[in-house]
């Protein structure tokens, strides 16, 4: 009898509450339009004293929130008594921050999301200044500017190399370092016939150091500054097989052959992470390829830092070495909140960047231009360190477009790289089949976003 | 005569040994975390996993992992969790089930079909969308919005009521309006004391996926003061993770209140369990 | 919900009592069931519009989204590894009828007299209370190179190198994975089979060895019976099961090394390449499959026991349904 009417009533409920929810998901909150310094004019310690704020930080290191990081902002409180600060760890941060950030309501600080376009930086973060001003200050600059204004400030940088245990080395009768994929692989043989450490440890299981592979193809493997955000995007077949050994298929070919050589850990599926830190300080792994930011992870996991040591990855491109100084996670400021807090997180941010000794602490490369680079980079003399330079205008997204849509996953999705080693591990195809496969992908990518290719 | 006294002896060893051979299997993968717990660093390293650890008095870890992931907390809030969601589920299962089964009414047909339906959706899948609307309705980062969305997927305690309804007489309705009884009495009065298996049931299936549930807890309730006991494990995963003494006696922690509870009313959660099936 | 009914119930003649019962009855039915289907609308079937929705939609998380017809789904179908995925499913079946064996041979030996019955049933049983990222802490240690299992298996003089690689191995990896799924759901099966053994009359059991049964005839024509609906019905259950299943891999082996399954396939595309509109045509195809796949087993079920037993009544067949939606909802929390 009256069901009908309770049937209009739920579909009617079901109506209003799905435009809420589109609203809710398109335009949430307002921009606060606040009216703000850039972070290269605030005078540290003395302005803003009088702000009364409480800010908090979004940030991915669970392990050392409540340690560090709450000590560098009790550092801070000292100095700025009206703000507090507050750090807030979060797994799964990308994940997380994919649902978070377009609500408008997630703190005042965050690293900024790697699925955050550049074009959209704009509709969640503050203008931190511009461009060229604050890249004469700091390192890194290049990735988070859009239309010449900066929205991030990355957390120091990493050099791209590879980490491996001197004594090892030496032991395996090895003199001098690689400088050729081959070469390489010809220590980890060495390292396999007169050791028993493992030459190389992939840390398959964690899934990340295998996407780690990605920063290599860049500047490391070819060079040039341009090629990962400008001319990788228009490439026809960047992936194919070069005859100098340099560029995106030398760094896979030194993956993939050290699997199919066996030169990898027995049970790369069962591999452990926080024990490989510990093992490569004992000497048990000989090499792992990971950025400068593992190395003082694995110095401090043992009794024997001083084994650890850094090399450049084993590639030379006209006769000369490169390594890339790629920023790591960008700070950013959230634009919906609080003029007050804004401001309050834009004098945080710099104190930390400037004055904090976050980068001694983490071993990398600072965020000031006019700091020195850290100690683990000592064996890098003659290695040219080199960052890549920004998506020209109008194709700020379009790396991001075509590695999304090509599924090849470059620097955001681990699996194709797990799968080298799958397809090593188990002889299913060939390293030229498996790129020749992602030259396929790239090309449709590119045609059905209608890329140019262009010729370098 | 003899000879099948033999074949039964035969029979019956057959029996233990399978029986313990299963209950090691079920117990063995937790039983060496057990053992792993107790070790400190250097023993978890220079040991094999199976060997027993120095001193099972060496709490350490436990009591690191217990501040590390902060799990007071955590246990504070999934009893929170539990009470309200359990309650909640009891009495909008019952009362739910209480109409669909009693009355007849047009929409009835669909309204069953809607919750049958609901159950072959893919949750994992829908999260996206769930999680727009919760952030819309203002229930993110709120502990009774985690409620609420335990709740809404509940389709669990509704069906126990629906099958235990279908064997209560439709007589005792009757007599109690006969006496004046209105509905609401019938249901509160007469019915609902009488669900109590059908309570039991939903209660232990309801509970322990509450307290295990790890994927909405993760993505509704981020402020670490919310962090429930079962997200409190994420704490040691990621490049940042940790090593896998601690680990174990996390695990350790997050099973104990269960398991003790599960052990103090063994009988009745396998009557609960039973009782969802043999009515079916 | 408060008792707003109680006013009502005041002497009155026969015709007015039933009118304003029906009142009554409508007022009851509207406040009982406004909650319940509230939540349900907006929790489970305005998501569900809204990923219908989506999967027409080429679209990030974050950004603008545009409409693409049936792009998607076409797209769904030329990828290889989607169907590699399905038949990754297949481990999980054959794991769902090893479980399935294992309980009923369980709870069959229960039902007979067994010495220390409470503490063989709170082992079987303990695993089901496990929450499922321990469960996956605890079996990518149990399965390590060198670890839990091997060690053990060594114990029992196997050799290491005899040994597969539990995780790497394809020819084992996915079954290793299904078997901590039987080893989580088998002591909860056991329970519920021999509840509805126990259900059986005493007095059956009795009479039946007065007439010299023995227990293989106990088994074959008292027991057996009074279980038929529910096994079947977990057979239906185990198809929509597998095809579903996402927590083993997830949590132990991210899918790598070839124990990807369909939801894991689809997770990873939703979150790693943002491709959100493809991902929610994946569930909506998937959806399409578990329902064809149990309306056909559900008629091959129904063709099966309608022909030539009596024990399987038309009546049955109703009981059999309605603990078929109850024990779905169970499985859909469970996965």
């Amino acid at each position: 009898m009256k069901a009908k009417e309770m049937v209009a009533l739920g579909t009617a409920l079901a109506m209003t509450f799905s435009l809420a929810a589109c609203g809710g998901s398109d335009d949430s909150g307002g921009v606060v339009a606040a009216n703000l310094p850039g972070i290269d004019m605030i005078e540290l310690g003395t302005d803003y004293q009088d702000i009364t704020a409480s800010i908090k930080i979004l940030t991915n290191r669970t392990d050392i929130v409540d340690t560090v990081y709450k000590g560098y902002a009790e550092q801070f409180m000292q100095l700025y008594p009206n703000i507090t600060v507050e750090y807030e760890a979060v797994t799964d941060y990308e994940e997380s921050l994919n649902l978070r950030l377009p609500t408008g309501d997630w703190g005042d600080i965050c690293y900024i999301p790697t699925s955050v376009a550049k074009s959209e930086m704009s509709e969640y973060f503050s203008p931190l200044g511009d461009y060229g001003s604050l890249n004469e200050i700091y390192n890194f600059l290049s990735d988070k500017n859009y239309g010449g204004i900066q929205y991030g400030i990355p957390n120091g940088g990493t050099a791209g190399g590879v980490i491996y245990n001197k004594r090892i080395w030496k032991e395996a009768g090895i003199t001098e370092l690689p400088a050729t994929p081959d070469e390489f692989l010809d220590c980890l043989q060495k390292i396999r016939d007169n050791t028993d450490a493992i030459p190389l440890y992939t840390n398959f299981a964690a899934g990340w150091p295998m996407g780690a592979w990605d920063q290599y193809i860049g500047v490391t493997a070819t060079g040039d500054p341009d090629f990962m955000l400008n001319n990788l995007a228009h490439t026809k077949d960047p992936f194919a097989k070069r005859d100098d050994m340099s560029g995106p298929y030398a760094v896979y070919y030194v993956l993939y052959e050290a699997v199919s050589r066996k030169l990898v850990e027995d049970d790369p599926a069962s591999s452990d992470w926080e024990a490989s830190k510990g093992m490569i300080n004992k000497g048990e792994i000989a090499t792992m390829v990971l950025g400068s930011w593992a190395v003082e992870q694995c110095r401090e996991s043992g009794a024997t830092p001083e084994d650890v040591g850094y090399m450049p990855f084993p590639i030379t491109v006209d006769g000369k070495r490169y390594a890339s100084g790629d920023g790591n996670y960008s700070y950013a400021i959230n634009n919906k909140a609080t003029e007050d807090n804004q401001i309050a997180a834009m004098v945080y941010l710099k104190w930390l960047l400037e004055e904090s000794t976050i980068f001694e602490d983490e071993g990398t490369i600072p965020a000031l231009k006019s700091e020195p680079l850290p100690d683990s980079l000592s064996e890098f003399d003659g290695v040219e360190i080199i960052s890549n330079n920004p998506a020209i205008e109008g194709e700020e997204t379009l790396f991001d477009d075509v590695n999304n849509e090509s599924e090849v996953g470059i620097n955001n999705n681990d699996y194709p790289d797990c799968e080298i080693l799958e397809c090593a591990l188990y002889g299913t195809k060939d390293l030229d089949t498996l790129m020749g496969e992602w030259n396929a992908k790239w090309s449709a990518a590119q045609e059905s976003l209608g890329v140019d290719i262009l010729k370098y | 005569m003899r000879k099948k006294k033999g074949l039964s002896l035969v029979f019956e060893i057959l029996k233990y040994i399978s029986l313990v051979f299963a209950a090691l299997c079920a117990l063995i993968p937790v039983c060496v975390c057990i053992l792993t717990a107790f070790k400190t660093n250097e023993e978890y390293a220079a040991t094999s996993v199976l060997d027993l650890p120095q001193s099972f008095l060496n709490f350490d870890n436990f009591v690191t992992a217990f501040q590390k992931a902060n799990m007071l907390r955590g246990f504070l809030n999934t009893g929170l969790v539990l009470v309200v969601v359990l309650t909640a589920s009891i009495f909008m299962g019952s009362m739910l089930a209480y109409v669909l089964n009693r009355f007849k009414f047009p929409g009835r047909g669909l309204i069953q079909n809607l919750f049958m339906f609901a159950a072959l959706l893919p949750g994992i899948a829908m999260q996206v969308t769930i999680y727009q609307i919760m952030y819309s309705l203002g229930l993110v980062n709120h502990l009774y919005g985690y409620m609420i969305v335990l709740m809404g997927t509940d389709i669990i305690s509704i069906y126990i009521f629906l099958q235990f309804f279908e064997n209560l007489p439709v007589s005792l309705d009757e007599s109690a309006i006969m006496d004046g009884c209105t509905y609401f009495g019938v249901f509160f009065k007469i019915l609902f004391p009488l669900l109590k298996p059908a309570i039991m049931t939903s209660l232990l299936l309801k509970g322990v996926s509450v307290y295990n549930e790890y994927y909405a807890s993760n993505l509704y309730l981020q402020a670490p003061k919310l962090k429930t006991i079962s997200t409190a494990l994420y704490t040691f995963t990621g490049p940042y993770g940790n090593q896998y003494n601690y680990i174990c006696a996390g695990v350790l922690i997050t099973i104990a209140p269960i398991l003790i509870l599960f052990l103090v009313f063994q009988k009745r959660v396998y009557g609960g369990m039973a009782a969802g099936a043999v009515k079916g | 919900m408060g008792k707003g009914g109680g006013a009502v119930a005041t002497k009155k003649t026969f015709a007015e009592k039933m009118k304003s019962r029906e009142a009554q009855q409508f007022f009851v039915i509207v406040t009982f069931l406004f909650a319940p289907l509230l939540l349900l609308i907006v929790f489970t079937y305005l998501p569900f519009m809204r990923m219908v929705q989506f999967s027409f939609y080429n679209m990030k998380y974050i950004g603008p989204k545009k409409f693409v017809g049936l792009a998607n789904y076409i797209d769904v179908f030329h990828r290889t590894e989607i169907f590699r995925a399905l038949l990754v499913s297949v481990y999980y079946m054959g794991g769902a009828v090893v479980q399935l064996a294992l309980a009923l041979f369980f709870a069959t030996l229960m039902v007979f007299k067994v010495k220390g019955e409470s503490v063989f049933k709170a082992a079987l049983f303990f695993p089901y209370l496990i929450c499922g990222i321990a469960v996956g802490f605890i079996f990518k240690f149990f399965y390590a190179r060198g670890f839990v299992f091997d060690s053990l298996l060594q114990i029992f003089g196997m050799k290491l190198e005899d040994i597969p690689y539990w995780l790497q191995d394809q020819r084992i990896n996915n079954v290793a994975l299904a078997a901590t799924s039987v080893w989580r759901y088998t002591g909860q099966n056991m329970i519920m089979f021999l509840g509805a053994m126990m259900s059986v009359d005493t007095d059956l059991y009795e009479a039946a060895a007065l007439d010299g049964a023995n227990n293989w005839h106990r088994f074959r024509y008292i027991i057996l019976p009074s279980i038929k609906s529910i096994i079947v019905l977990n057979l239906i259950l185990s198809i929509s099961g597998s095809l579903s299943a996402f927590e083993p891999p997830y949590v132990i082996t991210n899918g790598t090394m070839g124990t990807g399954t369909y939801f894991v396939i689809m997770n990873r595309l939703a979150h790693e390449n943002q491709k959100v509109g493809l991902a929610c045509a994946m569930a909506i195809v998937l959806l399409a499959i578990i329902i064809l796949c149990t309306v056909a087993q559900k008629l091959f079920f129904a063709y099966v026991f309608d022909n030539g037993t009596d024990d399987e009544s038309k009546a049955a067949v109703r009981k059999r349904k309605k603990a078929e939606q109850k024990k779905r909802a169970q499985k859909g929390a469970a996965v």
